[in-house]
């Protein structure tokens, strides 16, 4: 296990520098973020002047050689637009996102996992017709479509809940319920085909001729196998959200990494944009290296192999 | 008996400033909240800021040395209340009001405008006229506590306005010389202090800037609020549904949520005079171009003719849109023919599409011809890729065939710089803002060494383009004002009738306003940012809405 953890290690390593590299080059084929800060009066000595106050006029391959000797230090260079380390940028905005997508999860898996089995256990009944509707609408309704449409309802015409932005537990509800719904259909759909395949098996058929009650064979024996699909799935969606809950952050003002990482693409807004990517890459070949371990505690299949 | 009576002396005015106060302080409750599209870099340093929010978020803390004309926009009064420009033209000296302080009660004079136009044009700052101003400004002298002089490098008539946030910039924002040399640059951005109606509480950046009132009377408003709170919420219905459940007393909007606002009985705002989106022409003057069909006259003229401007501004604008006057003037333009220009507008802007094709036909494209449009959008006004499409289509009913593209505005603006090699011939949405003087627009589009460059360029500078750089030169020294006025006017004609860049409507910025959360105020015309208009900003019940 040791030795699978430090290659995955060595190999997200590889990765983020090929994600640096790339981040590098191509956002800077995107255009000149002196452009964007100056107003349409701006003369050339004006955009001279800003460009080189950026530091953005040497040639491309002094930049990079700039970058590269300051991120092996930890510095990845300092933002554009708000003129303070782009790391410490990211890092000020991520426990925004960090609050609001663990609340998605859970709610996601919490009804998932139910709404999974029951469809599975009562294939072609109501049920089953109703938990597939809801899959369907989850996956088909856009988050910024179903955002709009929750503060219009519960905020607008109910008065029930704030419209946006942080605050007390309240101003929680509509973004997870958003993020979340998507999350719901994706799971409840893998549990329900993952239940279905494993209710069909010899082992299952086994634990019933035993004797066993339906429920421990469901929840004891079933669940725990029809979950392991479900936790890559986790661990992609996990990544995702995080790095990439830019609509719902958007739609509720909610100031997260994902707003932050489109607003440096719009801005041109190179260090941070890179400094956004790499340690989104970070996170996400962290939480995929969680999911391979935990893989590897739940299936002993793999433990041994391993 | 003489101690009773200076002791009375002074009493009297202690107490009555201590009543004044009071007063002033008493008449201030609650809190505005604004919900803002955009907050900039939010940096509450001013040499941090390059763009227009600092107008929105920046401008209630920090006054200008050249302030507004509150009714009728353009520049007036700020921290200086007057200024003149010496008999040879090489110097502008600027009279403080007296009495002045900043928020930690020290004394604004002529010493801290010294030091705050140095540090904008320092090297560390980012202000987006930094260069201009280095150009502009040989030295800086201060006369006495409320006087101070600028040395210009040449005539600079206009020099003012580059001081004043009536045009685009911060540059001419006042920052506190002692406390900033006492506790430094880093310590001023925590705690900033200004000499602004308000004084900045807390900063969180991607979120919200909290503001509390300053409690002493101030000479651009005694804000009626005690609380001020800018809103950064990116999405416009989240916006509109803020105002509308009152979250948020204002917020900014554009043309398409207007209908919503109105049948939600809540009030709209608009700004007259903000911007003008325009199309524009480029690389003409070069002599591969003589065979383009646009290098005519009557071609540019005919497209113009073609479009229905008043349909874009019924349909595409919801009627929140005016006629517009010629390139870059507005209502408020100084030495400007407004008469002249409104009635010039109304006929050569006219929609007349049977004159635009017999234009055509008389300059040899009876059937039309092929032609590249690029069209988007810039910051803050979504809108102009919709009348993008608009006007591609009246071309089209012209037998113009259109091949547009769509770009994002920031990979669309490398093209624009050094040859345009992949502009040539090419007609592209643009815009033009709302500024008192136009001569600084005029030279970003038109002047031979400008980065639009649309009448020539270098060697390739047509009978045009010197005779618009000699022209744009004369008016920029001329300090007879009526003089100046004639070349202005001239220079107006020069370009509207060679339709380079033609503006299409005049738009506005507009605002979304909850009546129960704040009373009527009125706009500065050309200005869409409220930033100096906050403190002025009524309680719902000191002015209600009729």
């Amino acid at each position: 296990m040791r030795r699978y953890i430090l290659r995955r290690l060595l190999q997200g390593l590889v990765l983020l520098v090929l994600v640096a590299t790339i981040v590098f080059f191509l956002g800077r084929l995107t255009g000149n973020p002196v452009d964007l800060m100056l107003p349409e009066d701006a003369t050339p000595e004006d955009r001279r002047a800003l460009t080189e106050t950026l530091g953005l006029d040497g040639p491309l391959h002094q930049q990079f050689g700039i970058f590269i000797a300051n991120a092996l230090r930890g510095d990845l260079g300092q933002s554009i637009r708000h003129r303070q380390p782009a790391v410490e940028v990211f890092f000020s905005r991520l426990p925004n996102t960090l609050l609001v997508v663990p609340g998605a999860m859970m709610l996601a898996v919490i009804l998932a996992v139910p709404l999974g089995i029951l469809s599975a256990l009562y294939r072609g009944s109501i049920i089953d017709r109703v938990a597939g509707t809801i899959a369907v609408l989850g996956i088909a309704t856009p988050h910024f479509w179903l955002g709009i449409l929750l503060i219009y309802i519960f905020s607008v015409q109910l008065d029930w809940l704030p419209t946006s932005r942080m605050g007390d537990y309240r101003h929680y509800i509509l973004p997870t319920v958003t993020l979340s719904t998507f999350l719901l259909a994706g799971f409840m759909r893998l549990i329900r085909s993952s239940m279905l395949e494993i209710l069909d098996s010899e082992f299952v058929k086994l634990a019933r001729i035993k004797g066993l009650s339906e429920t421990i064979v469901v929840w004891k024996h079933c669940l725990r196998n029809a979950l392991i699909p479900v936790l890559t799935l986790w661990g992609v969606f996990m990544g995702g959200l995080v790095t990439g809950a830019i609509v719902t952050e958007t739609v509720f003002a909610w100031p997260g990494i994902g707003r932050l990482t489109y607003e440096a693409v719009i801005f041109r807004d190179f260090p941070l944009l890179q400094a956004a990517i790499i340690m989104d890459a970070v996170l996400i070949v962290f939480i995929n290296l969680i999911v391979d371990i935990l893989y590897a505690y739940v299936d002993p299949r793999i433990r041994l192999a391993e | 008996m003489r101690h009773c009576g200076l002791l009375k002396g002074w009493l009297l005015p202690v107490l009555l400033a201590l009543a004044w106060t009071a007063v002033a302080a008493e008449k201030q409750e609650g809190t505005l909240v604004i919900a803002l599209d955009t907050l900039g870099a939010q940096s509450v340093d001013p040499i941090q800021e390059t763009r227009s929010p600092h107008a929105h978020y920046q401008a209630p803390v920090y006054d200008a040395l050249v302030g507004f004309n509150f009714e009728n926009g353009g520049k007036g009064p700020g921290v200086a209340e007057r200024w003149e420009l010496a008999k040879d033209g090489l110097s502008w000296t600027f009279y403080l009001r007296k009495g002045l302080k900043w928020h930690n009660g020290d004394p604004l004079t002529a010493h801290d405008v010294k030091f705050s136009l140095e540090r904008t044009m320092s090297k560390e700052s980012i202000s987006s006229r930094k260069a201009a101003l280095r150009r502009d400004v040989k030295s800086i002298e201060v006369i006495d506590e409320h006087t101070v002089r600028m040395y210009t490098n040449g005539v600079q008539v206009d020099f003012p306005e580059n001081l004043s946030r009536a045009t685009s910039g911060q540059e001419g924002q006042l920052m506190p010389k002692k406390y900033i040399e006492t506790v430094g640059a880093e310590e001023f951005r925590k705690k900033p202090i200004g000499s602004g109606p308000w004084k900045i509480v807390k900063n969180v950046p991607g979120d919200r800037i909290e503001y509390e009132a300053v409690d002493y009377p101030h000479w651009r408003g005694t804000p009626h609020f005690k609380r001020l709170i800018l809103l950064l919420v990116p999405e416009e219905s989240t916006r509109v549904a803020m105002v509308r459940t009152g979250e948020a007393a204002i917020a900014s909007i554009s043309p398409e949520a207007l209908k919503e606002v109105k049948a939600a009985k809540m009030k709209v705002v608009s700004v007259p005079g903000t911007m003008q989106a325009i199309y524009q022409i480029y690389g003409l003057y070069l002599p591969e171009s003589q065979k383009n069909p646009l290098a005519d006259k009557r071609v540019r003229e005919a497209l113009s003719l073609a479009i229905d401007r008043q349909q874009i501004i019924d349909h595409v604008m919801y009627g929140e849109a005016s006629w517009p006057l010629p390139f870059d003037i507005f209502q408020y333009s100084a030495d400007t023919d407004i008469e002249r220009w409104r009635k010039w507008s109304r006929e050569a802007l006219r929609y007349d599409p049977k004159r635009a094709k017999q234009l055509l036909a008389e300059a040899g494209y009876p059937n039309g011809f092929e032609l590249k449009f690029a069209n988007f959008a810039m910051a803050g006004t979504p809108f102009m890729s919709q009348i993008g499409l608009v006007i591609t289509d009246f071309w089209s009913r012209l037998g113009v065939k259109v091949k547009s593209t769509h770009y994002e505005f920031g990979s669309f603006a490398p093209l624009l710089l050094g040859e345009q090699k992949q502009l040539v011939g090419v007609v592209s949405m643009y815009r033009t803002a709302g500024r008192p003087v136009a001569a600084p627009r005029f030279y970003t589009a038109f002047h031979s060494r400008s980065d639009h460059h649309l009448l020539g360029r270098g060697n390739d500078c047509p009978e045009l383009c010197k005779t618009f750089d000699e022209l744009h030169k004369a008016v920029t020294v001329e300090q007879d004002p009526v003089k100046r006025a004639e070349k202005t006017n001239r220079m107006i004609e020069l370009v509207s009738d060679a339709w380079f860049a033609v503006p299409i409507i005049e738009g506005m910025g507009y605002w979304a306003v909850n009546p129960k959360k704040v009373g009527a105020f009125k706009p500065i015309p050309g200005r869409h940012e409220f930033g100096d208009v906050f403190e002025r900003m009524p309680r719902p019940e000191q002015k209600p809405w009729q």
